[in-house]
């Protein structure tokens, strides 16, 4: 029978989820770019230097989250505790370094005191079968409240002048923030997409108990999410509270669904197995333009969330119709 | 295709045509999923459609019961052309299909699901007690043991299976389409289907009976009609042929080896069973050797499942124990099985076998990517070659490593699952209901797969409720009723019959 049977595969074309990821990313790509150029021809200030370098801050502290969430979503979860994990970061760091702990030390324990956090999200959706939403809501709940706990409320100020000065630094040029996206962003595509680990983060996504049944350690790989996402959510809470020089509980606020947000418009699907890491970084830098856009030209800031929602329904449903249908 | 040349009406051109079809196509971006069908479904007929996978058998229900629109061709009913644009155009008309996926809500108990959308009410509230009661008359009337105030989730899949048709039956259909209903029912639950088939055909109405089981099509049908390749081969009396002539007109290749079986010779003992016992079963024993397949039969819920379960440490086993080659091992969690080479290929490719949405390559890679890395990172010429070996060995038809699973045929899935064990150097494969829900072709296929794996030296528990299956393809075969081995029999040493009785325990 095998004269009935191809007996062997064609030569594999490039495939249709890829090329499709990377017709995604030239789309926002050039999205971005159109409202750039339109931006800098409508208004006077957004060509300038300073707002540049300003948006490339803050877009670079949600991409960051961004980065993180992705590595979730791609699990076919969900972290929504990342906004508060900013805010109890950039208390943690803040309150270390009042104390007198030094810049680099206070840095690496805040970062290491959100992957703790991240295990127990983690803890809680293996150990104890919580639907990662709950898990993650409860926490977001929960840190805000161990945030204004450990401040009593108040704002933290009056950090090392060398904390202050990275934020406000470049290198090359760049703005260090940017940097550090860039240095977040290669790790994890190397991870993602070049380590075992990567793979079963797709495997687990698409099919859980295929995974299993393949011998993968599939608490390992939820673990490994959850913990990647809030470490650099607290990341991203150090790096904010380097930007505006205090710390206060309340940072972050709603940033989590920005992050969902940059997550999804680069291409990620909420039911798992779909994700790359270009496509948040894009997605978050699209987000800020926008805002940053709408402030420079004066729209009402209650404006500015209407159309960021409608922007999000309108790119993923263009998203959607570009997808094959089954 | 030409050389078949058979008449598409009834020879008599006396009898009633309740839907004509004409000229029927159906393209999907430019590619033919149907071409030039002319059928005529008789009223009052039981009309069986056989072909293999990917012949256009689903896609010709999805067009009778108005899921899809037709390209082109004209649908006569009673005579009057008729356009099905959504299912409510096809189900005004009596149109209606039980499809071999449960399409119902496992949350709400049977009598809910059976008058869903028809609820019975009085001022806007439910009359749950008196659906309840209508739906066990219901139930009872056709001969089902089923309570109407059980969740339906809780049933059986089987018995899952026979709430839809109820349901559809209830409706008053008055064309009634079936698509492979036996493929997860025990063999009192077929038999209970059919009994039901035949009091609907009894009472007038049309029934399209879709299956790859023969046997059950002339047991069944009047008619049958044979695609393939999305074009009409053949339409038969049921009493002017044979299955070998259907089965010709399936695949047009003759399948003189049907149950495929090469005799190799046995060697070392592979795994050794004593006195197992765990959720589900007592006191198993068994020995698997290299080059034997060893069958496990029985009614579902007999243990054989919750068996092997635990032998590829889903479950801790409570007494008993297990040699592996020779030495004692203990398998607490699935690692442990794969670890010594054990593969489980489970019972449903879907849900348990495959990520769909990802590509082929990563599927047959995914169990040893430990192995394809190199300091952290994957070696990707490494993986494509792994996959690439198996791809060929396996015949696995894909337009690439990087086409999703989702989009292959139920045979290549298969042999995806399979092949992932290859790769990894597995040396007992457990084989979990293999060939259910996949056509004649491919089933040939899969048991090409089974001699090449005795020939490579692996040993083989094959889990099947098909019992000519098994008992063909057994060298031994070992009969489960509630939990326990009531018998072991060596290949074909007692007749089916025997082995049916044992297995019901009668």
């Amino acid at each position: 029978m095998s004269d009935n049977v191809a007996t062997a595969p064609l030569p594999a074309p490039k495939s249709r989820g890829l090329r499709l990821n990377f017709l995604l990313n030239l789309t926002l790509l050039g999205l971005l770019l159109l409202l750039c150029g339109a931006l800098a021809l409508g208004t006077e200030n957004f060509a300038t230097i300073n707002n540049l370098s300003n948006l490339l801050r803050q877009g670079s502290i949600w991409a960051i989250m961004a980065i993180g969430q992705t590595f979730v979503i791609i699990t076919a979860g969900i972290d929504l505790s990342a906004g508060a994990v900013v805010g109890v970061a950039s208390t943690v760091v803040g309150l270390l370094m009042v104390h007198g702990v030094p810049v680099p030390l206070a840095v690496l324990a805040t970062i290491g005191v959100g992957m703790a956090i991240g295990w127990c999200h983690g803890f809680g959706i293996v150990r104890m079968g919580l639907p990662p939403f709950i898990m993650t809501l409860a926490s977001l709940t929960a840190l805000r409240g161990i945030g204004l706990l450990l401040t009593g409320g108040q704002t933290l100020s009056g950090f090392p002048a060398e904390f202050g000065a990275f934020a406000r630094g470049e290198l090359l040029g760049i703005p260090n923030l940017f940097v550090a996206v860039i240095a977040v962003a290669v790790p994890c595509h190397l991870v993602l997409h070049h380590t075992r680990w990567g793979r079963y983060l797709y495997a687990v996504g698409s099919n859980r108990e295929a995974a299993r049944l393949s011998g993968v350690s599939i608490n390992r790989v939820i673990y490994l999410a959850y913990i990647v996402s809030a470490g650099l959510s607290a990341l991203a809470g150090v790096l904010t509270a380097s930007r505006i020089g205090v710390g206060v509980a309340t940072t972050g606020d709603g940033w989590e669904l920005q992050a969902i947000a940059s997550s999804v418009i680069g291409g990620a699907s909420l039911f798992g197995a779909v994700g790359s890491v270009p496509g948040p970084l894009l997605g978050a830098m699209l987000l800020t333009t926008i805002n940053n856009g709408a402030n420079l030209l004066n729209i009402n800031p209650f404006w500015q969330r209407i159309i960021t929602g409608g922007l999000i329904v309108l790119i993923v449903y263009l998203d959607q119709l570009r997808r094959p249908k089954r | 295709m030409s050389d078949v040349t058979l008449p598409t009406k009834p020879a008599d051109g006396g009898v009633d045509s309740l839907l004509e079809l004409r000229g029927i196509e159906k393209r999907f971006t430019g590619t033919y999923a149907l071409k030039g069908i002319d059928l005529d479904f008789a009223a009052g007929e039981i009309h069986a459609i056989a072909g293999e996978n990917g012949a256009g058998k689903s896609t010709l229900i999805k067009l009778l019961t108005g899921a899809h629109a037709k390209s082109a061709g004209t649908m006569r009913w009673r005579g009057v052309e008729v356009e099905f644009k959504a299912p409510a155009d096809a189900l005004a008309l009596g149109i209606n299909a039980v499809h071999q996926e449960v399409v119902a809500c496992p949350h709400l108990n049977v009598a809910a699901n059976l008058f869903l959308g028809d609820e019975t009410c009085r001022v806007g509230f439910l009359q749950k007690r008196v659906m309840i009661r209508e739906g066990q008359r219901i139930l009872d009337g056709l001969g089902f043991q089923i309570r109407a105030d059980a969740m339906l989730g809780d049933l059986t899949i089987g018995q899952q299976q026979l709430v839809a048709t109820a349901r559809a039956a209830h409706r008053g259909t008055r064309f009634l389409i079936f698509d492979e209903p036996t493929g997860y029912l025990t063999r009192q639950e077929t038999l209970q289907l059919f009994r039901l088939i035949r009091s609907l055909h009894d009472e007038g109405v049309t029934i399209v009976y879709i299956s790859h089981r023969l046997e059950e099509i002339f047991e069944l049908a009047d008619r049958v009609s044979v695609l393939r390749d999305g074009r009409l081969v053949s339409t038969r009396r049921i009493a002017d042929t044979s299955e070998a002539e259907l089965i010709r007109d399936m695949v047009a290749r003759s399948l003189d080896e049907m149950h495929y079986k090469r005799e190799v010779p046995r060697g070392e003992v592979l795994v050794e069973i004593e006195g197992a016992s765990g959720p589900g079963f007592e006191d198993v024993s068994m020995t698997v050797r290299r080059g034997e397949i060893v069958g496990l039969y029985g009614l579902v819920g007999a243990g054989r499942s919750e068996f092997v379960q635990c032998l590829f440490g889903r479950h801790r086993m409570t007494a008993g124990q297990v040699r592996w080659k020779g030495q004692k091992v203990m398998i607490r969690r699935e690692a442990d099985a794969i670890g010594r080479g054990i593969a489980l290929v489970p019972e449903s490719r879907r849900d348990q076998g495959l990520c769909l949405n990802l590509g082929v390559g990563f599927n047959l890679a995914l169990p040893i990517y430990d192995r394809l890395s190199r300091g952290g990172l994957i070696d990707r010429r490494a993986e494509r070659a792994a996959a690439a070996r198996q791809m060929i060995d396996l015949r696995i038809v894909a337009a690439g490593q990087r086409v999703h699973a989702e989009t292959l045929s139920g045979g290549n899935q298969q042999k995806i699952v399979v092949g992932k064990w290859l790769a990894h150097g597995a040396e007992l494969f457990i084989f979990d209901e293999p060939t259910v829900g996949v056509d004649v072709g491919t089933k040939a296929d899969i048991y090409h797969v089974f001699a090449d794996l005795l020939t490579a030296g692996a040993g083989i528990i094959l889990i099947s409720s098909y019992l000519p299956e098994v008992y063909d393809l057994s060298d031994r075969l070992a009969v489960f009723r509630r939990g326990r081995v009531v018998a072991e029999h060596t290949h074909k040493a007692v007749g089916v019959e025997t082995i049916l009785t044992e297995a019901i325990g009668v």
